[in-house]
């Protein structure tokens, strides 16, 4: 099941293919504010921050990107917009626990990143205009980037499962 | 010449007493005179007991009349029944169906037999005159018409619109009938003849009861929208509903319970429409949860709640005031519910129509807490200038606040706060039973649900100003009070009329804002007050209790209450009213 | 028609606090971008709920909301889609809302047919009340409220819906994000009663073999069973598994639906209004006695 639907690869433009990547990276950015937002809610200061900090990363490649489409295409009108897009790299909805600990949340994000690194190389194939390959392929290279950076965070944290669950109080009945 | 009289009709369902009556009712009031009417029947569907009573005078009649100046009885059996709904006298002329005997020693409670008791042989006239026994009401229409004056051409009238459908036959027939009767009449005049006055010309007055002036209130008020599910003594109103708010584009729903017929309600007003449900007793208790959303949500609804015996099933088809408890008190958490009482079939158009304002202009629930009696007796009502009325909108936000970040429950020193509803650009806002701030949004801050219910509190403050919707009567410095409400109101008026004319020194406060109580006039009214009666028809004396809850009444006033089904009379309350008056002398 | 709505206008400043993971999350997601497609203006679209955990959905967009009682969102709902039948008016809320306390109400709005869409996010527990057991639980599932497993028969939503005579049917997933948009938006624009059972888990009540993992694993789009929605007595044989498989997409769909009951209301107060109009002054004149 594709992620991303209505979008042809054998004949998407380069400008559309652009657009799209902008709003790959919107979507994982407010989905890591959204879990930055339901972590802060449930007393998990130290995940939410780190997903406010996956928000910004992501921010900030979609400012990237965006601004290389407004460089090659202007302001020109926008083909695709969000509705088009399931949870290409952002983590879905079911990833996130409450009192889940700094490693889960990075494991959480390294699955997201395979995950996107999984769209563009099944992509990848059916993109005929030599241009846009090259674009698929920058951006599946930077997700595995991304990965590097995750698993290098990973291996700094501790081996240790994380317990804060244990520690935390039974849910209340409303 | 008499200026008033009290005629009680008694039979089993199939004897058409109740259709009778009305035909006396339409033929007194299409006259000029004053009259109305009560029904009172057993628990059957079809024949059982039936009964009705029928007062008919030169001047406005303010209740259906204590002891009877004329009873029928077409048995004895279904007379009984009757018991204190229809109590006999010395004064009393008893007219019974010859075949069915003398009356009974014990008929009159009082042990009081009448002086004049006659036996017409109502069958029997009615077989030779109409070639029917079935006609016997007809012959009892003739009799009261050659005794009491009820002029001949209107009972013809009223014959012609019941049986010329019916066939030319019936018509005929009856009419033979109602002819026999008044020359019955004729050939045995009554020992002390009484025949009424003519009333005064004067414009055609209205004919209807309580539940008809409820729902032509709620039209006149601007009702769009009425969610219900049938219970007696209520369902009139949403069937005549039901039959007219489409003409007006409105919309009734018989919906599948009441909680689902309020909900409906409840909906409707949050689009924006002036909404209403009625119900009883039974269904009243389903209402509540809604009740209290609507007052969370501060969004306007009036529910008429026509009180019935209860509790339960109890008696739905008998009068009882025993249902104040619960409009002012079913409710969790601080609430406060205005409740209005009409005491008339007239009056019940006013509070209609002042419910819809208050529940608009306070973006509240109003309770309208009828009775059976006032919801379905036929009272003639002298024409009412509806001009007189003021009829008011909730207050909408302005495009200003529409366009500067809306707040639907916004501070402002009425506590009032402008209602958006869906549809209105900007006004979008959370809606909820969960305590919420001044967006909307939901909140478990104790600072802020005080701050809410002070607000939700102090809108309903200027309620407690409304003189307006007390009728006082009598010098304000009487030592005795009486006080009463509901349909027990219109025995009280007229006691005090009686203990006027005797110079007694009392004076009336009949409440039509029960609920909030509004300490300044309670506390106006009692401070000449050493005696005094709460007259009302529970067993409790729950307004009695009520004020006690919030003034402090003085000591000699007491709660004159007894269960429903047993009306009062204007003689006993009066003979009270002479004791305390003996007593303070 | 109205400028272009981004999902993101749908969704209001209110942050959800349902427990991380949990369901309904995604089937807000689902809702944004089918309201999206379909366009309508937030301030005319009226959303209500009951109450639960699921109900609190109301408050995270930007329509009109109503957040009501448990098990009477859709009385309110009908009083408001009556009262203004030009509102886009979608009711949400659990299964025990919609199959416990306000079951009742359930018949007898399918069979008026009023135009609301209802949302049901069927976790199969009671979310809010801290996992008793639901009316849709399983037999034999231990709750707190049945610790030796519950004896009862679980009703099924779906064959429920589909025997009342519902037009339109349809079961969702959060696990198949795309399917449940799409679902979400037909049953919108389906003019009459449309009903969707959307499998939404509990992540912090509900049984591991309901959390999306294991949906994922188990769907089944009923499309590829070659299912025609147009086919009611089909509908039901699926509907049937109700509990057994997890069968999504939409079960049935009438193909010509018959006018909505608000359609009709309004409809004869037009016709009940020609000529000349009434004035509501006039009122008691009926009751005049010459
Ligand atoms: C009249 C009433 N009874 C009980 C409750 C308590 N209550 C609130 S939500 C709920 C059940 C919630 O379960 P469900 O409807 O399945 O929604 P979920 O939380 O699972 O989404 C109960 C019993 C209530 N609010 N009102
Ligand atoms: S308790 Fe269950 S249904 Fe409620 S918010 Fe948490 S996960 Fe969702
Ligand atoms: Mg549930």
């Amino acid at each position: 099941m594709t992620p991303v639907t209505g979008i042809d690869f054998e004949r998407i433009t380069l400008r559309d293919a652009l657009d799209l990547a902008v709003l790959i990276e919107e979507e994982a950015r407010d989905r890591y504010e959204e879990f930055a937002d339901q972590l802060a809610a449930h007393d998990t200061p130290e995940v939410a921050d780190f997903f406010s900090r996956m928000a910004r990363i992501e921010e900030r490649h979609r400012t990237e990107l965006l601004e290389r489409r407004r460089t090659l295409f202007g302001s020109a009108p926008s083909a695709v917009d969000r509705r088009a897009l399931f949870d290409v790299e952002a983590p879905g909805y079911e990833a996130a626990r409450a009192f889940m600990g700094v490693r889960q949340a990075l494991e959480t994000v390294l699955a997201a990143e395979v995950k996107a690194h999984t769209f563009f190389s099944e992509a990848l194939p059916r993109v005929k205009d030599p241009e846009l390959k090259v674009l698929f392929q920058e951006l599946r290279e930077e997700e595995v980037h991304h990965q590097a950076l995750v698993k290098a965070e990973l291996a700094r944290c501790s081996e240790k499962p994380d317990d804060s669950e244990a520690y935390a109080d039974d849910p209340n009945a409303q | 010449m008499i200026e008033d009289l009290v005629v009680g009709l008694a039979g089993s369902g199939g004897d058409g007493v109740v259709s009778a009556g009305e035909s006396l009712l339409a033929a007194a009031s299409s006259q000029g005179f004053y009259a109305m009417m009560t029904k009172s029947f057993g628990s059957q569907i079809r024949g059982g007991e039936s009964s009705c009573r029928v007062r008919l005078s030169t001047r406005k009649v303010l209740n259906p009349g204590g002891v009877l100046d004329v009873a029928v009885a077409l048995n004895w059996e279904d007379f009984r029944r009757f018991g204190a709904e229809l109590p006999i006298g010395p004064g009393t002329v008893l007219i019974h169906e010859a075949k069915a005997g003398p009356p009974p020693a014990d008929l009159a409670p009082s042990g009081r037999m009448p002086r004049e008791v006659i036996g017409v042989p109502l069958a029997e006239l009615a077989k030779a005159s109409a070639g029917t026994d079935r006609a016997k009401t007809t012959i009892v229409l003739g009799v009261l018409s050659g005794w009491f004056g009820v002029p001949q051409e209107a009972l013809d009238r009223g014959l012609q619109k019941k049986f010329a459908q019916k066939g030319e036959g019936l018509l005929e027939a009856n009419r033979k009938a109602l002819a026999r009767g008044i020359s019955f009449a004729a050939e045995h005049p009554l020992a002390a003849p009484r025949a009424l006055a003519r009333p005064e010309a004067s414009a055609p007055k209205l004919l209807c009861d309580g539940n008809e002036m409820c729902a032509s209130a709620a039209i006149f008020s601007g009702c769009e929208f009425f969610g219900g599910y049938p219970i007696t003594p209520s369902t009139e109103v949403m069937q005549i509903l039901s039959r007219e708010l489409p003409r007006y584009g409105g919309v009734v729903l018989q919906a599948e319970d009441e909680i689902s017929g309020v909900g409906a309600t409840v909906g409707a007003s949050f689009a924006g429409k002036k909404s209403m449900t009625a119900t009883s007793g039974p269904g009243m208790s389903l209402k509540t949860e809604m009740l209290g959303l609507a007052s969370i949500a501060e969004l306007p609804l009036v529910l008429l709640n026509v009180q019935r015996g209860g509790p339960s099933t109890g008696m739905p088809t008998k009068p009882e005031q025993a249902d104040l408890f619960q409009a002012a008190f079913s409710a969790h958490g601080d609430v406060l519910r205005p409740v209005l009482a009409p005491s008339s079939v007239e009056d019940t158009f006013r509070l209609t129509v002042e419910a819809f304002n208050l529940a608009e202009k306070y973006q509240t629930p109003v309770v309208i807490l009828s009775d059976q009696e006032i919801a379905q007796r036929k009272e003639t009502v002298d024409p009412i200038d509806v001009s007189r009325f003021e009829v008011l909108e909730r207050l909408r936000p302005t495009s200003e606040q529409l366009t500067g970040g809306y707040q639907r429950f916004a501070e402002t020193p009425s506590g009032v706060s402008p209602l958006s509803h869906p549809g209105m650009q900007g006004g979008n806002y959370l809606a909820a039973g969960i305590e919420h701030d001044v967006k909307g949004a939901p909140t478990a801050s104790g600072a802020t649900h005080a701050a809410m219910n002070t607000k939700r509190f102090r809108k309903l403050a200027p309620l407690q100003e409304r003189s307006d919707l007390f009728e006082r009567q009598g010098p304000p410095d009487a030592p005795i009070a009486l006080v009463s409400w509901g349909s027990s109101a219109g025995v009280a008026r007229e006691a005090f009329a009686l203990a006027r004319a005797r110079r007694l020194p009392v004076k009336l406060l009949i409440p039509s804002l029960l609920y909030p109580v509004a300490e300044p006039v309670y506390r106006a009214f009692f401070a000449s007050v050493r005696a005094g009666l709460v007259l009302e028809l529970s067993h409790q004396g729950q307004l009695y209790r009520v004020l006690r809850m919030f003034v402090d009444v003085p000591p000699g006033v007491t709660s004159f209450a007894r269960s429903g089904a047993q009306p009062f009379r204007a003689d006993e309350l009066l003979e009270r009213l002479e004791q305390q008056a003996e007593a303070l002398r | 028609m109205n400028a272009f709505l981004a999902p993101n206008d749908y969704k209001s400043p209110l942050k959800p606090i349902w427990c991380p993971g949990c369901g309904d999350y995604g089937v807000l997601q689902a809702l944004y971008r089918a309201l999206s497609a379909v366009g309508r203006p937030p301030h005319e679209i009226a959303f209500i709920s009951g109450i639960g955990c699921s109900s609190r959905i109301p408050g995270y967009t930007t329509a009109y909301g109503f957040n009501t009682l448990h098990g009477r969102a859709l009385p309110i709902a009908q009083g408001v889609k009556l009262a203004n039948p030009d509102l886009l008016v979608i009711v949400a809320g659990g299964d025990g809302d919609g199959f416990s306390i306000g079951g009742g109400h359930v018949p007898h709005v399918i069979r008026r047919n009023v135009d609301l869409t209802y949302l049901v996010m069927d976790n199969q527990v009671y979310g809010l009340t801290k996992g008793q057991l639901s009316p849709t639980s399983p037999r034999g599932l231990k709750t707190v409220t049945s610790p030796m497993g519950s004896l009862e028969q679980p009703i099924n939503p779906l064959l429920t819906v589909l025997a009342y005579g519902a037009g339109f049917v349809a079961q969702a997933t959060p696990a198949d994000m795309p399917g449940m948009t799409a679902l979400i938006e037909e049953a919108i624009r389906y003019p009459g009663f449309s009903f969707v059972n959307i499998q939404s888990p509990c992540i912090t009540f509900g049984e591991e073999d309901q959390q999306l993992k294991a949906h994922k694993a188990r769907m089944k789009p009923l499309a590829s069973l070659g299912h025609d929605p147009a086919n009611q007595l089909a509908a039901l044989d699926l509907a049937r598994a109700y509990g057994t498989e997890l069968y999504t997409g939409v079960f049935y769909r009438n193909p010509s639906p018959p006018p909505t009951y608000d359609a009709l209301v309004r409809q004869r107060q037009v016709e009940l209004q020609k000529g000349e109009p009434r004035s509501r002054s006039r009122v008691l004149d009926g009751y005049l006695k010459a």
